[in-house]
């Protein structure tokens, strides 16, 4: 059985790039959201062992997302992807509840660590 | 799903190793209670937890975890061993044992023979834990023997402990990340000061070293391994704040030798190559050609991780203080006043910040080119000043300021400024700007200030004004991987700006495919890469775009670019529709554009090999680079393709 996991981005290329590092080291996709609102209503169907975060996403960003998914669940365990430049937005993020970030572009050992940092919290 | 496999092969292959080494270390401490067969268990403990939370083995995760749990107070040294703990812990590990060999048969549920084993190792640490007196220093053999334990000064207070951390050098967003380590240690116990004091983390300055006073009653190790948790820490040293305030002497006082610097070259010259080596050996480990040898994998992740741990000592090794250059100029700087009969003040700022030996040498000439430049042209005679109500004593400023990834290093002096209408009658006479247009921006007029033969100084002085001054300048910021900025505001003065990466040696890159070619774009432009929709292309003004999160950014069709010699006129761009698969979205000095590209190859570290500052050559590109399969790669200059 192995861990579950959200993705959460705008970007079709991002999802499937997180999606194929998270899937080669045996981690399960459960979903995808392309919205901070689907990405909040796909969290309480799936109850996912971990969720990957875009900062920046149309109709509702990611850090309101962490807000009302930490509020549903305080034990979630949320992964903010950012950008570079985007530091004070990461702040907020990890006070919102976001347990770890990476930072774009990803590179997959970067991305496995954050994900087991997370994982083993 | 070949992965999958792959990774639950290796998991097999590693955790029985690692069984074994836990076997051996337990029949050792029967014999005798030496420490480091402790941490030899612990490790494997922790490892196996962390592998099998990666791939999902829940039986396995909890009770390598519960058994690193009951074994943290023997390893921190807070608890004694005993015959009865040892007895426990080999039971624990033929559990785990029996757990690791179910995942082979498929199974995933927490039997009740599994169960009880974890209550078993929570019981004994509960009633361990408050019997014990907490004492950290003490080692594990010296309470087995039977030797009295020494009485902790403040056994029942707990301790106040100062912690150090270094962050590793390509830690992105190191403010954060501070934030994280700090969390960690906060549930450990209450925090006192802090040092550099938080807000300032977010600073572009913060380079990633801070230090925290702790008051908590657990074990160095159980800070140390608190802080490292929250990742990308280099280093953590702890140790006890005296109450008279001195700090305990440690091995962490900093000791220097010298050492020569063609020593240091060589080493980053071989750091390099391993680099290169590195990413092959992964490469052909993880390509589809290679039957997989999970032992060898592994030993190759290891080598990978070693080689970043060496390239970062051997490249904070070769960082040298600015003030090694900066120190040169004062006296330079007098003479040529003098001669000049200028009354010029000069100030360095900055002069700790440090940068790579090899960039430092290379921006001595162009600093001394522009603080020549801003004696020659910038200051105005002492009659002029005093016309112009400006003190009579002009002052230049060099400045290193640390921002982010980069240093930048700015010649500001209060002067004239530049002389916007005679630099664009000039460039209207040269032909290197439309005729349409009438004004310069900062962007434009450093373009043309920096054109070779082009100078605006009616005579040529014996100490610049031929008109190679920018030009060499901006030639070799470029050749390093940097950018140049220039401002200036008439009758106020002018500021050059040099943006240059902190170590030259290896960068980060995104390879990708234009042509038959491959070129490696510095990771540090690049915000994303997407997919190219050739429809979603659109026409604003001159310039063709695509909307990426609500912005427009300018296409580049790279091909086309590099087809080019050199750079067109200003404010020209082709009308017809650009065709591509790809586009890496890059960003310079503020600005955007999106690259147009065959395929996107990978992402890797490469190790830069700036050209040399030869005139007119490859505008497009800074550097070349040797791929892993030993092909040649051009570095593509961003800052000058957007």
């Amino acid at each position: 059985m192995s861990r579950t996991v959200l993705i959460c981005d705008d970007a079709i290329f991002m999802r499937t790039m997180v999606g194929d590092i998270l899937q080669q080291a045996g981690f399960e996709i459960v979903g995808e959201a392309e919205t901070g609102v689907q990405a909040v209503e796909k969290y309480k169907h799936l109850r996912p062992d971990l969720v990957t975060m875009d900062i920046v996403m149309p109709d509702m960003g990611g850090i309101d997302a962490v807000r009302e998914i930490t509020a549903h669940d305080p034990a979630a365990r949320i992964l903010m992807c950012s950008a570079m430049g985007q530091q004070a937005l990461v702040v907020e993020a990890i006070q919102a509840g976001a347990k770890d970030f990476v930072v774009k572009p990803f590179q997959p050992s970067r991305v496995l660590e954050a994900v087991n940092r997370v994982l083993a919290a | 799903m070949r992965d999958t496999a792959r990774y639950a092969e290796l998991f097999r292959t590693e955790s029985r190793e690692l069984l074994a080494e836990m076997d051996g270390a337990l029949l050792a401490l029967e014999r005798a209670p030496v420490r480091a067969h402790v941490t030899t268990l612990f490790r494997g403990m922790h490892t196996i937890k962390g592998m099998a939370a990666a791939m999902g083995y829940d039986p396995v995760e909890r009770v390598a975890n519960a058994l690193e749990s009951r074994c943290e107070p023997l390893r921190a040294g807070e608890e004694p061993l005993n015959a009865a703990v040892i007895s426990l812990l080999f039971d624990g590990t033929d559990v785990l044992r029996q757990c690791i060999e179910a995942v082979e048969s498929g199974a995933t549920e927490i039997t009740a023979h599994v169960h009880r084993m974890i209550e078993r190792l929570a019981v004994s640490l509960d009633g361990q834990a408050p019997a014990a007196p907490v004492v950290s220093e003490v080692p594990v053999a010296a309470s087995l023997l039977g030797l009295p334990l020494p009485a902790a000064p403040d056994a029942a207070s707990p301790d106040e402990r100062e912690v150090a951390v270094r962050l590793t050098a390509d830690c992105p967003l190191k403010g954060v990340r501070a934030m994280l380590v700090l969390a960690k240690l906060q549930r450990l116990g209450s925090i006192g000061t802090v040092t550099p004091p938080q807000p300032s983390w977010q600073d572009d300055g913060f380079e990633g070293a801070f230090t925290v006073t702790i008051t908590s009653s657990t074990s160095e190790a159980q800070l140390e391994a608190a802080a490292r948790s929250a990742g990308d820490v280099a280093r953590v040293a702890v140790s006890a704040v005296l109450a008279s305030g001195q700090r305990r002497l440690s091995a962490a006082v900093t000791r220097t030798v010298r050492i020569d610097a063609r020593r240091l070259d060589a080493l980053l010259e071989l750091a390099g190559e391993l680099v290169i080596t590195r990413d092959r050996l992964l490469r052909t480990v993880e390509g589809p050609d290679y039957a997989v040898d999970s032992a060898l994998v592994r030993v190759a992740h290891d080598t990978a991780r070693l080689v970043r741990a060496l390239q970062d000592e051997v490249l904070q090794a070769r960082m040298l203080p600015v003030a090694q250059v900066f120190d040169r100029f004062p006296r330079l700087v007098r003479d040529i006043a003098r001669e000049l009969g200028k009354n010029v003040e000069f100030l360095t700022e900055g002069r700790e910040i440090e940068l790579d030996r090899s960039l430092l040498e290379a921006i001595g000439d162009p600093i001394m080119h522009l603080l020549r430049n801003a004696l020659d042209h910038g200051f105005e005679d002492a009659a002029t000043r005093r016309q112009t109500g400006k003190p009579v004593m002009g002052q230049l400023i060099l400045r290193a300021v640390r921002d982010r990834a980069s240093v930048v290093i700015q010649v500001q002096d209060d002067g004239r400024g530049i002389d916007r209408a005679a630099v664009l009658r000039k460039a209207h006479e040269h032909g290197l700007v439309t005729p349409t247009v009438h004004e310069l921006t900062d962007a434009h007029l450093l373009e043309v200030v920096s054109h070779p033969g082009l100078s605006t100084t009616r005579e040529v002085t014996s100490i610049s004004g031929r008109g190679v001054g920018v030009d060499v300048v901006n030639t070799r910021v470029r050749a390093l991987g940097g950018v140049i900025e220039l401002e200036t505001i008439a009758g106020e003065g002018t500021v050059f700006t040099m943006r240059l990466p902190v170590t030259l040696a290896i960068a980060r890159a995104l390879l990708v495919q234009v042509g038959d070619e491959t070129y490696a774009i510095p990771a540090v432009h690049v915000i994303e890469a997407v997919d190219f929709d050739a429809h979603a292309q659109r026409l604003v003004g001159e310039r063709r775009g695509i909307t990426v999160r609500d912005e427009f950014v300018p296409l580049v069709p790279l091909s086309m670019r590099f087809r080019e010699g050199r750079r067109r006129s200003l404010g020209e761009e082709s009308l017809e529709p650009f065709f591509g698969e790809y586009v890496a979205i890059v960003e310079s000095s503020g600005r955007r554009a999106a690259l147009l590209v065959d395929a996107l190859v990978a992402q890797q570290d490469i190790v830069v090999k700036p050209f040399d500052s030869v005139r007119g050559a490859a505008p497009w590109f800074s550097g070349a680079t040797v791929l892993g399969d030993g092909s040649p790669a051009l570095i593509v200059d961003v800052s000058s393709v957007v």
